[in-house]
């Protein structure tokens, strides 16, 4: 049985170099069960590392990694709990994506055949032929499918949509709501397709080089930056005490992009100072954040030398 | 399904949409509301952000759970959110009004003909609010 | 269902692998050494004949346990099998697969001598100086030299999975190096008569033992190294 408060997926300060290259610094997450994560960042960031990390398929070179509790790495009675499909998912190269099916339904307790059949009927994926001849969207189909029908507890998504065109995509997402309401776990997706995705995640996580950036509700974020748009002198008076995470002038005019909350005295205000204010998609607001980060590094870097 | 942006919490957007609907008397009382599965799948959401917009309408007394069968209008929601719409009228749309003819030069007796003008217009298009 | 037993199942999707190929190989070798035997001239076909065919399905498990591994390791992954499961399912798999082909070669070899070489005085299966042996010793010796072979292909493979191709040199190169460091000893002390004499004392059982005793450190080093895989 599940105890309600424990996390589903318990990350401690998760350290992982390749010979040279830090993939992972230092990451530490909770991530609640029954929840659609957003695992987003950008290539290299380290998402495929963390997450085959968390599914016991990789280990770490430090650190900690919990699946309800348990170590997932050569843990057959935890791993039996997740399914992480990856971006590159190598088949058995003479299988078919029934060959594959029936595998999968083999290993996964809660293998639904009729959604699986379902989904294979609104990607028109070819069932008998032979993996390696697939399109390099097909195949992403054929993860998409296992990921989905295997019902795991933890499902986790690495790029799922490589190849796939936009019809295909949007069935997926729809799929994936449908199912994920009659059947709630925890879904780990990682994207740069933030957009597309936005609207189903309960849950961000940003990541940018091996570090977490951002660890926080969807419906927190939205909102919590805002673009203020006007006379370069106005703007730059009416951001004072606001953390800047990006800038644009066009001449006289300047666009600055804020962290924070605007109260409706502060609207009134900006109104009055003719300035626009404009939402900022959660796209931008992550694009935003990881640059902000990204120039701020070598200062904190150089601060911590300093110490 | 345009009808989302990023400028607000979903679960608030959810939530204002149901009450608009209510004050358009396409939702009426006592009628059941769509499950929040369907709102989820309809605005290709989360469910949970569904869920939490239909409870915040819960919690206001404007929706009410039947155990077992689902979210219904609650008697006297129209009226409810009308009074809240009304008293909410003067910030959301005459001080920027007031801000904007101020900016063009527009006085008084120049503003209220043209209010006055569109109300008559409005009420030719049979969409004033009884 | 116990998920070792599930790992040899999924080896057993496509029947064609572990099943199909290498009993058409032994079918296909078979005949095809009736075959040239039955086109001699009269000429040649007096004394014994030889061939060595029957090892041609022994080549085929070297590739077995290349491809065993290389293609289905990394999709056990996304099954969430774990490294130890799916290395315990697939080389008990090929056991058994193992086991059930020395038997059969040992019943042909009765067959082969039952009927005179299969009427050509052939000799495929019954080679001399195993089948002069006792049938367990005979089916244990078939079976290490195939699990060898299978065990070379897989730890191999391992190595390239872990190490990529830098591995696989190191390894060859470590391997050779051995090889030609006994061959040396041997040579530098003169000692090539002992040597031939130990091989031949230690007959068939012996070098079962110890062929065994390779395959036992190739599978240890295969489960190790794979332990510590990613795909």
């Amino acid at each position: 049985m599940r105890h309600p408060s424990e996390p589903a997926i318990e990350v401690r300060n998760l350290k992982k170099s390749f010979r040279d290259v830090t993939a992972l610094d230092g990451v530490t997450l909770a991530l609640e069960p029954d929840r659609i994560y957003g695992l987003l960042g950008r290539n290299g960031a380290g998402k495929t590392t963390l997450m085959s990390i968390l599914t016991g398929q990789g280990f770490p070179s430090s650190g900690e990694v919990l699946i309800h509790g348990t170590d997932p790495y050569e843990n057959d009675g935890t791993l039996a709990r997740i399914c992480f499909i990856r971006e590159s998912q190598k088949y058995p190269e003479d299988f078919t994506p029934a060959q594959a099916f029936k595998a999968a339904a083999l290993f996964f307790a809660h293998w639904d055949q009729e959604l699986a059949d379902g989904l294979v009927a609104d990607f028109a994926l070819p069932l008998t032929r032979r993996i390696k001849k697939l399109s390099r969207g097909q195949l992403s189909a054929v993860g998409v499918i296992i990921g989905m029908a295997s019902r795991a507890e933890i499902t986790v998504f690495d790029e799922p949509y490589l190849g796939l065109d936009a019809v295909a995509r949007q069935i997926f997402y729809d799929r994936l709501v449908e199912d994920f309401a009659r059947h709630p776990r925890t879904i780990v997706l990682s994207s740069h397709l933030i957009d597309e995705i936005a609207n189903l995640l309960e849950h961000v996580v940003v990541i940018d080089k091996g570090r977490i950036l951002l660890d926080e509700d969807a419906d927190s974020l939205r909102g919590s930056a805002v673009a203020v748009t006007g006379n370069r002198e106005a703007v730059e008076g009416f951001i004072g005490g606001y953390r800047v995470l990006h800038r644009d002038a066009l001449g006289s005019l300047a666009s600055v992009t804020i962290q924070g909350r605007l109260g409706q005295t502060q609207r009134s205000m900006a109104a009055e100072l003719g300035l626009e204010l404009s939402p900022v998609p959660l796209q931008q607001l992550v694009v935003r954040t990881t640059m902000a980060a990204q120039a701020e590094t070598p200062l904190e870097n150089h601060q911590e030398a300093l110490k | 399904m345009s009808a989302i942006d990023d400028s607000r919490p979903i679960f608030i957007q959810i939530a204002e949409l149901v009450e608009s609907e209510i004050v358009a008397g396409t939702m009426a009382e006592e009628t059941q509301v769509p499950s929040t599965n369907e709102f989820a799948a309809y605005y290709r959401i989360n469910p949970a952000t569904a869920a939490k917009g239909v409870n915040l309408l819960v919690e206001r007394g404007i929706l009410y759970k039947k155990r077992g069968i689902g979210m219904f209008v609650s008697s006297g929601a129209r009226e409810k959110l009308l009074q809240i719409r009304r008293s909410a009228f003067q910030v959301q749309y005459i001080q920027p009004l007031a801000r904007e003819a101020r900016k063009l030069g527009i006085d008084g007796d120049q503003l209220s003909d043209m209010v006055r003008q569109s109300l008559a217009a409005a009420a030719a298009e049979g969409s004033v609010i009884q | 269902m116990n998920r070792v037993i599930k790992v040899a199942r999924m080896q057993l999707i496509n029947k064609w692998t572990f099943l199909g190929i290498p009993m058409a190989i032994l079918l296909g070798s078979t005949l095809l050494t009736f075959a040239i035997w039955a086109m001699l001239p009269p000429g040649a076909r007096e004394g014994t004949l030889y061939s060595g065919s029957g090892q041609a399905v022994m080549w085929y498990f070297l590739a077995l346990g290349i491809q065993s591994l290389t293609y289905t390791f990394p999709f056990s992954q996304a099954m969430s099998v774990s490294r130890r499961t799916f290395y315990l399912g697939t080389l008990g798999l090929f056991a058994a697969i193992a086991m059930a082909y020395s038997i059969l070669y040992y019943l042909l070899g009765l067959v082969e001598k039952a009927t005179g070489g299969w009427g050509f005085n052939g000799q495929l299966f019954a080679l001399d100086w195993i089948a002069g042996n006792h049938p367990v010793i005979q089916v244990l010796f078939y079976f290490v030299a195939m699990v060898l072979l299978f065990m070379i292909g897989f730890w191999g493979a391992t190595v390239y999975l872990r190490w990529k191709a830098t591995g696989l040199l190191v390894a060859g190169i470590g391997v050779a190096a051995l090889l030609l460091g006994v061959l040396a000893a041997v040579g530098l002390n003169d000692a090539w008569p002992q040597v031939g004499a130990w091989f031949a004392a230690m007959q068939v059982l012996g070098l079962s033992i110890v062929l065994g005793l390779v395959c036992v450190a190739l599978a240890g080093g295969s489960y190790l190294t794979l332990r510590r895989a990613t795909t």
